[in-house]
């Protein structure tokens, strides 16, 4: 099963696979390319177009409406490559461009297939959005945090011990440039069972779409779908928690730390409290606007802004509490539910990613 | 290098008058020009064809008009104009010159 890509070739709508669409898409750049500087270039690349169009409409039929990817490849093969005309050749610079841009296309592919098949993950120097040399970019994406929270990270470096600034230009020295495809994947390399999982989900999801004959089978069965996922990321989560259980490393002296350690946050609690109920009983939140006009007004609207997003966090995990609960009471036997009997299922059985089950 | 490698540079130049030469005998569009060349050793394809069409017609050899087709988009059918076909037939004079020559040299 391929995702399929609707384009327009001079005037007709046309489907593609995705492969092919990707395949097209680098033969016409590379074209257009190639013909820089062609005064004609606009005209060959219509009549170029409209010749694919021609020989995608050879190949289609009433019970065929989609091109296939190696029937694009093979058009694409028949076509050959767009031989600039001498004297009005692009200059070498935009020729070699061309070329790269040719094999780019080749290469996102095979990018993508070292991605998902587990490419290691390195740092890198990441030039797009930097404000320097891209060495804070490169260490969000290497830790999938926020740059500005690692920008922040050796500005204070550099206030409080002044080693910020050396580590930097250090690593913009050491640390190599995210410049291909693949080193970029590198760079920010998302893990792939996430990914393959991802695959898996959405693969299955059409495939058991394409099963059910009407509109409400379907929207049962959706909602199925929701309430596996839900149940898969609790397991997850369950997973998460019981392996940092088992496996949190121990140290000796925390034994000793712990119980202080909360005391101290309850501490810190009662003092926050204390400290909202005082704050808000002397009018001391609105302390600068206490002496302007329309004092009051103001210093409610305040007092309402500082509190409302906590007030609304309040009400939101309430209800998310709340919906666990119900959910646990009805609804078929899902992973979700076996954490809850403490026998937790490792390897969570996608049921409704089977259609063969149900439709 | 084999023959047919180190004539690739003469056949690529002599394209321009095969096509001068299948346009003069009736109006046609891409693909037939193609086929025809395609048995020959001149075969060739569209991302050759089109931007040397493109600079022929740029230098006033031929010209093209738009055609209805019942399979598909509209097609170019191109034909000679004038100045194309005197072209064509300086081409052919010249050719058989540089024929003869080959011909005739080092042969007593």
């Amino acid at each position: 099963m391929n995702k399929v890509i609707t384009i327009n070739l001079g005037g007709n709508a046309y489907q593609l696979e995705e492969g092919g669409y990707d395949a097209l898409r680098a033969y016409l750049e590379t074209a257009a390319v190639k013909l820089l500087g062609n005064p004609d270039r606009d005209e060959i690349l219509s009549d170029i177009e409209l010749a694919i169009a021609e020989k995608f409409r050879a190949l289609l039929a009433s019970h065929k409406t989609v091109v296939e990817t190696k029937e694009v490849a093979a058009v694409l093969a028949e076509m050959g490559p767009i031989e600039a005309e001498p004297g009005e050749a692009a200059s070498p610079g935009a020729r070699a461009a061309g070329a790269t841009s040719g094999t780019g296309g080749q290469k996102t592919t095979g990018g993508k297939a070292a991605e998902s098949s587990g490419s290691p993950r390195r740092l890198y120097r990441i030039q797009e959005g930097a404000m320097i040399a891209g060495v804070c970019n490169g260490i969000a994406a290497h830790m999938n945090i926020d740059p500005t929270l690692v920008r922040l990270a050796f500005v204070l470096l550099t206030i409080f011990w002044g080693t910020g600034l050396l580590v930097y230009v250090v690593m913009a020295i050491v640390v190599p440039e995210a410049r291909s495809p693949e080193e970029k994947a590198a760079a920010s390399g998302f893990p792939a069972t996430a990914q393959e999982f991802i695959r898996r989900a959405k693969e299955g999801y059409y495939e058991a779409m394409k099963g059910f004959p009407d509109r409400k089978a379907r929207r049962e069965w959706k909602r199925q779908f929701k309430r596996e996922m839900r149940a898969h990321a609790d397991q997850w989560r369950f997973n998460w928690h019981s392996y940092w259980a088992e496996h949190a490393p121990i140290h000796p002296g925390m034994g000793f730390v712990l119980p202080f350690l909360s005391l101290l946050q309850g501490a810190a609690t009662v003092v926050w409290i204390c400290a909202i109920i005082s704050l808000l009983a002397t009018g001391a939140v609105a302390h600068r606007l206490r002496h302007s006009r329309g004092a009051a007004e103001i210093r409610a609207a305040r007092v309402l802004l500082q509190s409302g997003p906590a007030a609304v966090g309040l009400v939101l995990r309430v209800f998310h509490g709340w919906g666990r609960l119900v959910r646990r009471d009805r609804g078929p036997p899902v992973a979700g539910r076996a954490l809850f009997s403490g026998a937790a299922r490792r390897d969570s059985q996608f049921s409704c990613f089977r259609p063969s089950g149900r439709g | 290098m084999s023959v047919n490698e180190k004539f690739s540079a003469i056949r690529k130049g002599l394209l321009e008058f095969l096509v001068l030469q299948i346009i003069s005998a009736e109006k046609v569009y891409v693909a037939d020009i193609l086929k025809q060349l395609s048995a020959t050793e001149f075969a060739t394809q569209e991302g050759t064809l089109y931007p040397l069409l493109s600079r022929m017609r740029r230098e006033g050899l031929l010209d093209y008009e738009w055609k209805e087709s019942e399979a598909g988009p509209p097609r170019k059918y191109y034909e000679l104009t004038a100045k194309g076909r005197e072209q064509l037939r300086e081409t052919l004079e010249y050719w058989g010159q540089i024929n003869g020559t080959v011909k005739k040299l080092g042969l007593k």
